[in-house]
């Protein structure tokens, strides 16, 4: 013991069993060593403040966030991470139980689930439900809905899984040869396969999704149009041949590498030679940089590299996919706090973030227009002066901002004459409600890894969900050919519209080019909430009804708070607003939106693209409406519902599904016209989306030598399960094993082009790129088979691994040797979806229509306005559930991210700092706020994607809110128009309902 | 990410102390690291030196000599789960369990929670109702403290730089005392607790002493002596006659702030709901009572 203390210590520590000495600085916190000294990645840093669990690891047994904790502790100890708790190849019971429960997403928060739930069970081996939702109190999950983790620890999971539909039943061993390959559910001859010639017609193969080639196609084939519809799936297709991978519950591909913790996320990669960057960021809303001077950080031992907004001459230094707007750090003005406007690139992160101390910046700060009608009130304060440059997309040309006001763009969609259809309407109902600006929190925050070669191409490892897109942006910005771009993307820990479009890339790639050396940039989830968040909204609506309760107009004026940059927000604005009307038939609308420019954290795309702040407002006042004309919600909604294939607007993909469907099995499983405690209430409502049009999505299939496939895809797997669907897609079409089957991680340099993972569209459309790849190598197959056979290629048909006819049988591998007359060489099949742009109102048809309905049962502690949901119940018109429980895994995450918003969550601005932007004081949905939940599919195959699939994953989330509110006015009277439905806020509407006089006119 | 620091490892209390008077400002006690290290991180807080008091003799012992005496390095986990805690205190020993989520239990200790002095915490509302003493060590001697004395204001405590805290001394409440924590939000840190004792005479039928602390609404904790004046001497029966006006008397002492937490006017009318609740659960605890306690949204009673 010296006074002077000590700056390091040799520790004892056996780690997973093995005894080990490191030498430590006393200030290393255990996730870092365990990280970076001892290559144990399993651990993760998210929220960074105790919140969420990530970084769990256990300390002699006891959980402890590794984040923040000395390493120094560890001495003498022993400490168990994820990739200690399996034993050899034998995984942990506990590990078992989630792949098994589907508990397993992103994966970025299951290294500490399973640490926490080990450590419970090693304590009390049967917990009782509550004991388990207590030791989850700390354990933050944004992609589960915590549900089957939940059930996973309480290992009931094997009876669950058995009663699910598509189910193979349960398999307690990993890793054996089948495991994943169960046999079929019922024995099929060949003619009844997929593969074979009847099921080809079927399931389409020669419509428009289905090139190669990419040639321009006609109207007829499109997808959206009636004869594509006919072609693809249709009604009835579910009782087509049977199908092997197809609608089963395999476990996911990335299953074992994430309960394992080697699953890699960009913040995991080593680059040889990588520097660490961190950001200086504006402390301002809005202010004039007078001086930034990064003299004495370039001083500093260790710095490789500074940048500044004045540096970026050498490039263009702005990006954006609507407008190209935002400079990659801030030239002469910051416009939202949290702006980055300085960089730094060192040898180590510590030395990084010692330098952003000596860059000496003078602000002046200006006014700043914090909310929407600061930003709309005459003479506001500017967020941008200039004419943005046009985004990089031909279909985003159209977007135009106002000159001199902070409207960033204006949308408009009419039909018929809504102001004469209202004036006529027996009913008008109209209010204004309001949505808040929320935060993704996908809990991998941003990062990206950058590396320049001597031959002037760029190689960006980065956490994104369009690589495609960021290739793109950053092709113009630094002036290389596309080819020259590569974008890698290894797994994503959670996505939810965060991780579109380009955010670290840019700046990241620019500090290595300068410091010529690959740079990392990983984000903190605090600096998360200076990336993006979702755009909030004040939606005016008013909708006209007939007395007998038929729709006749929406009239719709809502502004989104697109933030100080537009990202993709009038995109999110102009596509929203285009289905304002919902899932109904409205002959007149008048529809209109502005997004608008404030200086607040640029607001982009989040889960529901939009739509959630529409349908808060439209399906509120579709209950509003009902009690008006003293009808019941469901049948008001039913009696004005699109039916299959009717038109949304001319020009656009019809209807394709049944809504009645899944309204009706909504209201049935929520018991609507059973009889409700006193203290319950009940309410539904609906949602429409569409997804992406023009959309492109392209994809290779390789047959090998050995009969084993690749699928080379720009899906990004971000827990959604794409890697699973794409595998059992080409293993259903190749009749191979899934097992036989890798689907390779998306990279810009091998995998080919894929617009973009987002808006529910990767099964519909990657996945039938897929299909159509593999379709063409089975063509393939059968030709040369049919040669060597001497038989009709029709005769012929895909079996485990060979063509078969009656009598014969050729494997895979003696097909490819008959190809190449040697044993080498393979099957290339190639996939292009391009439905391209037709005459539909926004230039392209989706390729389907997103669509659910949500049905809740609340209760209210009156007294304190607490709002509790006891049951949900979530009903998605899915097509085909390609894979039922990882389809209905990331539902019920669905649902619950919208709980946040519908309950908690809400980025609270004061005084023009945001206030709330970190885990600590942003409340996302723990386990324990979860209800009695139920995510069920309506299941017609009439979907554009393979086997009459469609997309899914954003339409559980969109009905939560005005299911709630409306259960909520059912029960209580009170009707509220702003989320979220804060105790605060219902206690006040409560208020004021008991005693008008008093509390009139006081905000609800 | 943490700034470089050197780290200490004395001893005993008296060689900490020493160390704390000779570094001054530039140094501060460290034990779970649960909040100090949070705020190091996030630069609030940058220390050159911590002085490592986890290792000091008696720092990490719970003893019973009449009163409860909580080392300051023990740990939430060590109180919720020591038998003597749990038959002496049993409720500080249910609230340990609800205190933040486990892992910080796991490491996070009794001084450290109090020594920081976050306004939105648990354990100080509890302890004020068992009239805690905390006990200071300095290069001077020993001083103690009443907690209500200590606690200042948010973050904010009456020890002074070159002073720990090693323990706190709680006098356990008298046998079948009735007794409640309850605490409500929504956010990760509650929004307001309420900690409710009835001290009943040998039949159990009537209050001979109350105590009532409501802690997250003011910068510190408070007593209210207001209400513990209206219950003494209530028939248990009778409680529930003045749970309207007990709330009302809570609701009057407190002057809380617009926070993120809530308005002013909400945050006053939740200290009168949830003083009104805990008062019923305890009268119902009074009369051993079978019936389940209920069950509020976002709310956690121990």
């Amino acid at each position: 013991m010296t006074a002077g203390g000590v700056s390091r210590l040799t520790i004892r520590a056996v780690v997973n069993g093995r005894p080990r000495e490191l030498d430590v600085p006393t200030h290393a916190l255990l996730l870092d060593v365990l990280r970076d000294d001892l290559d144990l990645k399993g651990a993760k840093r998210s929220c960074d403040s105790q919140v969420c669990g990530a970084c769990t690891v256990l300390v002699d047994g006891l959980a402890v966030s590794a984040c923040t904790y000395l390493a120094v502790e560890a001495d003498g100890r022993a400490i168990v991470t994820v990739e200690g708790l399996a034993d050899g190849d034998a995984l942990h019971p506990i590990q078992e139980a989630f792949i098994e429960a589907g508990a397993v997403q992103c994966g970025f928060c299951t290294a500490g689930m399973l640490l926490t739930a080990r450590a419970l069970l090693a304590e009390n081996p049967t917990p009782t439900r509550e004991q388990i939702l207590h030791s989850l109190r700390g354990s933050l999950c944004r992609c589960t809905g915590y549900r089957k983790i939940v059930d996973a620890m309480e290992a009931r999971h094997g009876a669950r899984v058995e009663e699910r539909p598509g189910s193979a039943g349960t398999r307690r061993t990993f890793g054996g040869e089948g495991a994943m390959s169960g046999p079929p559910a019922t024995p099929t001859t060949p003619e009844e396969r997929p593969g074979s010639a009847g099921a080809r017609r079927t399931f389409g193969g020669e419509g428009a999704m289905s090139g190669p080639p990419a040639t321009p196609t006609t109207p007829e084939e499109r997808p959206g149009s009636a004869g594509a519809r006919r072609t693809f799936g249709g009604v009835g297709a579910m009782s087509g041949p049977p199908l092997k991978w197809i609608g089963r519950s395999v476990r996911r591909v990335d299953a074992l590498e994430k309960v394992t913790g080697r699953a890699r996320y960009v913040t995991d990669l080593v680059v040889p030679g990588m520097l660490h960057a961190r950001v200086l960021r504006s402390p301002h809303a809005h202010a004039r940089l007078a001086r930034v001077d990064a003299t004495r950080a370039r001083a500093l031992p260790g710095v490789v590299a500074v940048l500044t907004g004045a540096d970026l001459t050498w490039c263009d230094p702005y990006c954006g996919p609507a407008f190209r707007d935002r400079p990659i750090l801030a030239i002469d003005v910051a416009r939202f706090e949290g702006e980055p406007v300085a960089a730094v690139a060192a040898l180590d992160e510590a030395t990084a973030e010692a330098a952003l101390d000596l860059i000496d910046v003078d602000y002046a700060p200006q006014p700043a227009a914090i909310t929407l009608e600061e930003a709309l009130a005459p003479g506001a304060p500017l967020v941008h002066t200039g004419e943005p440059l046009a985004g990089h997309f031909a279909d985003l040309s159209s977007l135009k901002p106002e000159p001199g006001t902070n409207v960033c763009h204006r949308f408009r969609f009419a039909r018929g004459d809504a102001a004469a259809a209202l004036a006529g309407a027996d009913l008008v109902v109209e209010d204004t409600y309001r949505f808040p600006a929320v935060q993704h929190y996908a809990m991998e925050p941003h990062a990206a890894v950058a590396a320049w070669d001597e031959t002037g191409s760029l190689t960006v490892w980065a956490s994104t969900q369009n690589p495609y897109s960021v290739r793109v942006e950053l092709a113009k910005m630094f002036g290389a050919p596309l080819s020259r771009i590569r974008v890698v993307v290894p797994h994503l820990g959670g996505g939810f519209g965060s991780k579109t479009y380009a955010k670290l890339e840019p700046l990241t790639a620019a500090l290595a080019h300068v410091a010529r050396r690959p740079v990392r940039l990983a984000i903190s989830a605090a600096e998360a909430f200076q990336t993006v968040r979702r755009c909030s909204a004040r939606v005016a609506m008013r909708v006209g009804f007939r007395r007998d309760g038929a729709l006749v107009a929406v009239e719709c004026d809502a502004q989104y708070d697109v933030g100080a940059y537009a990202d993709i927000g009038p995109r999110v604005v102009q596509k929203a607003t285009y289905t304002a009307t919902g899932p109904y038939r409205v002959p007149h609308v008048a529809l209109g939106a502005a997004a608008v420019y404030t200086h607040t954290t640029p607001g982009g795309a989040f889960r529901g693209f939009g739509v959630p702040q529409l349908a808060w407002a439209l399906e509120s006042l579709f209950d509003v409406a009902a009690d008006r004309l003293g009808r019941d919600p469901v049948d008001l909604r039913r009696d004005n519902l699109l039916g299959h294939g009717e038109e949304f607007a001319p020009g656009d993909t019809p209807i394709d599904g049944k809504y009645e469907e899944s309204l009706g099995r909504a209201a049935e499983a929520i018991g609507w016209t059973q009889a409700l405690a006193a203290d319950r209430g009940r309410g539904v409502a609906a949602m429409l989306k569409a997804s992406i049009g023009p959309s492109v999505s392209e994809a290779i299939v390789r047959l090998h030598a050995d009969g084993s496939v690749t699928v080379l895809a720009s899906a990004v797997e971000m827990g959604q399960g794409t890697r699973t669907v794409l595998s059992q897609i080409a293993a259903e079409v190749l009749a191979v094993p899934l097992e036989r089957v890798t689907v390779v991680p998306p990279d810009t340099a091998i995998t080919p082009y894929d617009q973009t993972t987002s808006s529910s569209r990767s099964t519909t459309m990657t996945g039938r790129a897929v299909q159509v790849a593999a379709e063409d190598v089975r063509e393939q197959l059968l030709r040369v088979a049919a040669d060597a056979l001497g038989l009709p290629a029709r005769d012929l048909a895909l079996e485990d691994g060979a063509v078969v006819s009656a009598v014969q049988r050729l494997t895979y591998p003696e097909i490819l040797a008959l190809r190449f007359g040697m044993s080498g060489g393979e099957l290339i099949g190639r996939g292009v979806v391009a439905p391209g742009r037709s005459a539909a109102p926004l230039g392209g048809s989706t390729p389907f229509w997103e669509m659910a309905v949500g049905a809740a049962e609340v209760s209210i502690d009156e007294e304190t306005g607490a709002v509790k949901v006891e049951r949900y119940v979530s009903v998605a018109d899915v097509g085909r559930a390609v894979n039922p429980l990882v389809l209905e895994g990331q539902d019920e995450g669905g649902v619950v991210q919208g709980l946040g918003h519908t309950l908690l969550e809400e980025m609270v601005y004061t005084d023009g700092h945001l206030v709330n932007g970190t885990l600590l004081l942003y409340r996302v949905p723990r386990a324990d706020d979860v209800p009695a939940l139920a995510c069920r599919f309506v299941e017609n195959a009439d979907g554009a994607g393979p086997f009459g699939a469609k997309g899914a994953g954003e339409g559980s989330l969109i009905p939560v809110s005005p299911a709630v509110a409306n259960a909520l006015a059912r029960l209580t009277g009170v009707r509220l128009r702003d989320l979220p439905l804060t105790p605060e806020r219902v206690w006040r509407a409560l208020r004021a309902r008991k005693d008008p006089e008093t509390h009139a006119g006081e905000p609800s | 990410m943490l700034r470089p620091f050197a780290l200490h490892r004395p001893g005993t209390a008296e060689e900490a102390c020493a160390l704390l008077a000779t570094l001054g400002e530039d140094a501060a006690p460290y034990a779970g690291g649960t909040e100090l290290l949070l705020l190091m991180k996030l630069g609030l807080l940058r220390p050159r030196h911590l002085v490592d008091v986890k290792r000091l003799a008696g720092f990490d012992v719970i003893t019973d000599g009449g009163s409860l005496t909580l080392g300051a390095a023990v740990t939430h986990r060590a109180v919720e789960r020591s038998p003597l805690v749990a038959a002496r205190c049993p409720l500080v020993a249910a609230v340990a369990r609800h205190v933040a989520n486990v892992r910080v239990r796991n490491v996070g200790t009794v001084g450290g929670n109090l020594a920081f002095a976050d306004p939105h915490s648990d354990l100080a509302t509890l302890f004020l109702t068992l009239d805690a003493i905390v006990q200071l060590v300095s290069p001077r001697g020993r001083r103690e403290l009443a907690l209500a004395d200590f606690t200042r204001g948010a973050w904010e405590t009456a020890r002074a730089a070159d002073e720990l805290l090693a323990s706190v001394r709680l006098t356990p409440w008298p046998q079948g005392t009735a007794a409640v924590y309850v605490k409500f939000g929504v956010h990760e840190r509650p929004t307001l607790g309420v900690a409710l004792a009835l001290v009943l005479d040998a039949s159990r039928a009537r209050v001979t002493e109350a105590r009532v602390a409501v802690g997250c609404v003011d910068p510190r904790p408070v007593r209210v002596p207001s209400v513990e004046a209206r219950l003494r001497g209530v028939a248990v029966p009778e409680l529930e006659d003045v749970a309207g006006a007990i709330g009302e008397l809570a609701a009057a002492a407190v002057e809380p702030d617009d926070d993120l937490h809530g308005s002013a006017d909400y945050k006053r009318e939740m200290v009168a709901v949830f003083v009104r609740r805990a008062l019923r659960i305890a009268a119902g605890r009074a009369r051993g009572a079978s019936t389940p306690i209920p069950q509020f949204p976002h709310a956690v009673i121990a």
